[in-house]
């Protein structure tokens, strides 16, 4: 995981559209309170998983569904979800590594 | 009707602040005696010493817990669901005090780095049932409710190959100490509950529930006390004749994660336990979040309101009910 948690390579590495769907899916399922729209991801992602933590798996289960991929399990961790640009270049990684990318 | 209420996990209340205690309880002293030569005993030969100890000290304990045994007697004729009459009450509730006892002494045993030849189990019924969860891959939730030797068969269930993932509150702060005690030996305590814990994950935690999928998803097992009252989402339901909130996360995990979930009844002391695994629970795929925790907290409830009533004497929430 320390390959993509907070390295330089990780913050360069996702392309765009990776990271515009994640966030869309961010916010079709993190619910955020009025007056914190702006707040960076990860201080929403705080908050919700403060109100129910339930939601940050959601987020999770609705980002594997959106990329068709499965977060491996070492890296179901509350730090790597909260780390936006880390979890964008995994899910390319992992999109990658998908039998119907292998082309 | 939404009757599932959200709110902030519950933060543990917070203890007196030293300058309202006295600076000595006789808590403190029986504290003292109990973490520090009653656990070095512990080390020597836990069997042979601790035990006959306990049996010393169980006229005392009765004595000193006259007030919360008299307490117990109310919740357990109040709970009329139970099942418990007057005439049973007064047994039951010397037996849980008794209980409670050797409780807190099997976990000296239990914080011993190794447990090896420590632990005699008379049995393990149903460990089919167990490995039938375990066979989807899918991990499994072993449900159970709060019995005294719940924390002996996770820790003997783990040397054979069985490890479980606890899900808890985080450790409160106790309210008993007097300032003396809250300095030196409260540490102390919390340094032997990790110890006898092992490993967990808290529900104040924000990452708790990513921990215990991170488990499900590894095939492992996670065990949830489900006649607890933490979490973020509750839910009323009647159980032993009263009106108790459950916590409803566990229903989103099985919903989410599609894990199995296996009932376990933990029965005795360290010197003398049974296991007790029964069938996987018949999990109706509902619809939705609250259709599928409406559909399924009854059997979930009825599950462990059966193994309450059926021994209610190692039932460690009456004091809490």
């Amino acid at each position: 995981m320390d390959e993509f948690l907070g390295s330089a390579a990780s913050r360069v590495s996702a392309s765009p559209d990776t990271l515009d769907r994640i966030q869309k899916v961010f916010g079709e399922s993190i619910p955020v309170s009025a007056g914190d729209e702006d707040l960076p991801y990860e201080l929403k992602l705080d908050q919700a998983a403060s109100l129910d933590s339930i939601a940050v798996v959601e987020f999770m289960m609705a980002v594997e569904k959106e990329f068709g991929i499965a977060i491996e399990p070492e890296f179901i961790e509350f730090d790597f979800l909260r780390d936006f640009p880390a979890l964008a270049s995994y899910v390319e990684r992992r999109m990658k590594g998908r039998p119907d990318s292998e082309t | 009707m939404d009757l599932i209420s959200q709110r902030a996990p519950a933060s543990p209340p917070p203890a007196p602040s030293s300058d309202a205690l006295p600076l000595l309880r006789v808590n403190d002293l029986l504290w003292f005696l109990y973490l520090y030569p009653l656990r070095t005993l512990s080390a020597l030969d836990p069997r042979s010493l601790i035990h006959p100890i306990g049996r010393l000290a169980e006229p005392f304990v009765q004595f000193r817990s006259r007030k919360r045994r008299e307490m117990v007697m109310r919740r357990m004729l109040s709970a009329q669901g139970a099942g418990i009459t007057r005439d049973q009450a007064p047994r039951i509730a010397r037996q849980f005090i008794a209980n409670s006892t050797f409780r807190m002494l099997d976990d000296l045993v239990l914080g011993r780095p190794s447990v090896e030849g420590k632990l005699r189990c008379n049995g393990i019924e149903g460990l089919e049932h167990l490995e039938q969860g375990k066979s989807a891959g899918r991990g499994v939730i072993v449900l159970t409710a709060h019995f005294c030797a719940g924390r002996i068969a996770k820790r003997y269930l783990a040397t054979i190959g069985y490890p479980m993932l606890s899900v808890r509150d985080q450790m409160p702060r106790g309210d008993w100490w007097g300032r003396l005690g809250r300095r030196i030996l409260e540490a102390r305590r919390t340094d032997l509950l990790h110890a006898v814990i092992g490993e967990a994950a808290y529900v104040q935690d924000p990452g708790s529930t990513l921990k215990i999928l991170r488990r499900l998803r590894s095939g492992g097992l996670v065990n949830i006390h489900f006649d607890g009252q933490s979490g973020t989402g509750t839910m009323p339901w009647p159980f032993l004749g009263l009106e108790r909130r459950f916590s409803t996360g566990i229903f989103d995990l099985v919903r989410l994660s599609g894990c199995a979930v296996v009932p376990m009844l933990c029965l005795g002391r360290s010197t003398a336990f049974r296991v007790i695994f029964g069938p996987l629970m018949d999990i109706v795929k509902a619809p939705g979040r609250e259709a599928f925790i409406r559909d399924n907290l009854p059997t979930f409830v009825q599950t462990i309101e059966k193994q309450i009533r059926d021994h209610p004497g190692e039932w460690e929430q009456w004091t809490s009910f």
